[in-house]
């Protein structure tokens, strides 16, 4: 009964995120005329504004719907960027010569240990604010953790007998690695990368609630939220968008992302 | 002797660490566009004028030394003057919001540790039933809704419909300051207390397991005092080590309550630098927060061995 109840979290959790890159990918296109400012400041929901202006006149649902875009952007740019990098390291870690191996670990472990977005927030003040600045800085603050994850990963595969086997017929390592090692890595690499693409997903708001992420004009779910609060007190409703549409695309990623776990590992599926 | 080691070796683990952070900060402004002597000169200076002020102020040496420097200077709260404004000391500015960081942030730390370990307990004795579903579905929440997400909210809810708390901090407050806190100070709390919570009840799980409570039980210790006496003393080694790492989410999540509440503390003096590109202030707030970090992690670390005779007695 249990099993049951995750399954169907995990298939709402694919349910929702299917619709929101359906809604991301379709209305900034169908409503683009929308996005500048063009009808009455805030009122409220209607047959043209599907969900009413903000405080400037704006269409709420293009907001909405360019803000998803970015967000998804941001989000699968930074974590394919933090894989590769991540990947990279966590192999070297593991098969480049000591000298090599030993300082990227440790490295690797130092940024680990720097506290969650301080990082980004250090790289965007004194580089600049924006979409790309917001893109590289998260992805510098993401891969350790991957890394991490790679290297054990890679350490413990290094000792199967397939491995050894195969190393012993005289196969390389780029063979190796590329044959042997990275294909049994996908199923763990995408359940994490689900739980980091919410992280980096809020990570991505929350700069751009501090005001050092992404810059008006360009909508994201952050400033919404950070412009909504001016006013809340006769507009409620233009807060409660952005900070509904964010919170649920946090949970269906992690929904997602523990089924993907759950379904990679038989034991956490009974022990929960 | 060992005991004697291992914190040495914590220390300088510490110190490394901290050094690691102040090399990345000090990157960071050699990156970055200008430098004090270019804010010096003003904007209309002829570049030979600033190349001249730049030799006068020692930034024409090799980076080495200057990191040197910059390191020396860091240990005495010396990050030179913002660039802009009125060319303020950035020491003066960086302890003035230090102290109003670190006020919210312990009082926040007390509530998640006291209440996490409280909610964590309870939901660990009271397993599987109404008690432990509750807080373990709070606790989800909790880790998953984000503060600037319930900031908002709960100022909608408590301060504008409710009418009964501030809305925001004041510079002229008319109620004793526990009333502007209090949401903050919440708010704040509730990602580490939500941590705290989970690997509490995780932990209290285990121990309870275990033979020694077994015996405990079937010696007929009464239940309370099982608990706190048997249980708690040996599940919450791993929470002690845990509140030191919730204090990254504090650091972070205070640049995000601050901003929410108008609090004048160190994260909101790192926003405004960052719009202003004053880069002295933005290096000295990051390594601030990141040499906070390391100090509370070292201070807890060290701190483990007076709670378990186990580590104190036998360990490499």
């Amino acid at each position: 009964m249990k099993k049951r109840r995750g399954d169907f979290l995990f298939w709402l959790g694919v349910g929702y995120l299917v619709l929101l890159v359906i809604f991301a990918v379709t209305m900034p296109w169908a409503r683009h005329h929308y996005l500048e400012a063009k009808g009455q400041p805030n009122i409220g929901p209607n047959a043209v504004y599907w969900l009413g202006t903000d405080e400037q006149g704006r269409d709420i649902v293009a907001r909405l719907a360019y803000g998803a875009l970015i967000s998804l952007q941001v989000g699968f740019t930074v974590q394919i960027l933090s894989l590769a990098i991540g990947i990279l390291v966590g192999v070297l870690g593991v098969f480049a010569p000591r000298w090599i191996g030993v300082p990227l670990m440790r490295l690797t472990d130092g940024m680990f240990a720097f506290p969650d977005i301080l990082l980004a927030i250090l790289i965007i003040g004194v580089w600049s604010t924006g979409l790309f600045p917001v893109i590289v800085a998260l992805a510098i603050t993401a891969w350790p953790s991957v890394a991490r994850l790679v290297f054990t990963q890679v350490a413990s595969l290094k000792d199967r007998e397939f491995f050894i086997a195969s190393k012993a017929l005289g196969a390389r390592t780029p063979y190796l690695v590329f044959w042997h090692i990275l294909p049994h890595l996908w199923g763990v690499l995408m359940a994490v990368s689900m739980i980091e693409l919410a992280g980096t997903i809020l990570a991505e708001s929350a700069l751009s609630f501090l005001g050092i992420g992404v810059q008006a004009p360009t909508p994201s779910w952050g400033s919404m939220i950070n412009n909504a609060r001016s006013d809340m007190n006769s507009n409620p409703l233009n807060l409660l968008w952005p900070c509904l549409i964010l919170s649920l695309t946090i949970f269906a990623l992690n929904f997602v992302g523990d089924g993907v776990r759950a379904m990679l590992d038989p034991k956490s599926r009974s022990d929960r | 002797m060992q005991l004697l080691k291992q914190i040495l070796l914590r220390l300088s683990f510490g110190v490394v660490s901290l050094l690691f952070i102040s090399f990345v900060t000090f990157v960071a402004d050699e990156v970055a566009p200008g430098d004090a002597a270019t804010i010096q000169a003003g904007e209309k200076a002829r570049a030979e004028d600033v190349e001249a002020l730049r030799r006068r102020m020692g930034l024409d040496r090799p980076w080495p030394i200057r990191y040197v420097e910059f390191v020396g200077n860091a240990v005495r709260l010396d990050f030179g003057n913002s660039y802009t404004g009125a060319r303020e000391p950035v020491s003066k500015i960086i302890l003035r919001g230090l102290s109003m960081t670190l006020r919210v942030a312990s009082l926040a730390i007390l509530l998640a540790a006291g209440l996490g370990i409280l909610l964590g307990t309870i939901a660990a004795v009271r397993q599987n039933r109404f008690a432990d579903r509750a807080v373990l579905t709070l606790s989800t929440l909790g880790v998953t809704v984000p503060n600037f997400v319930l900031a908002p909210v709960l100022v909608y809810i408590f301060a504008l419909q409710l009418d009964v708390l501030p809305q925001t901090w004041e510079v002229n407050r008319v109620a004793p300051d526990f009333y502007y806190l209090l949401l903050p100070v919440v708010i704040l709390a509730l990602r580490p207390m939500a941590m705290l919570t989970r690997l509490t009840r995780a932990s209290v799980v285990d121990t309870m397991q275990q033979e020694f409570v077994r015996l405990a039980v079937a010696k007929g210790v009464p239940p309370l005092r099982l608990v706190f006496k048997h249980v708690l003393r040996n599940a919450l080694l791993p929470v002690v080590t845990a509140i030191g790492t919730s204090f990254g989410f504090l650091l972070t999540g205070s640049f995000i309550v601050e901003r929410a509440f108008v609090i004048p503390g160190l994260g909101r003096e790192a926003i405004e630098a960052i719009q202003k590109r004053d880069t002295p202030v933005i290096q000295a707030t990051v390594l601030l927060a990141g040499a906070l970090f390391i100090l509370v992690n070292l201070l807890v670390d060290l701190l483990l061995p007076l709670l378990d005779p186990r580590i104190r007695e036998a360990q490499v």
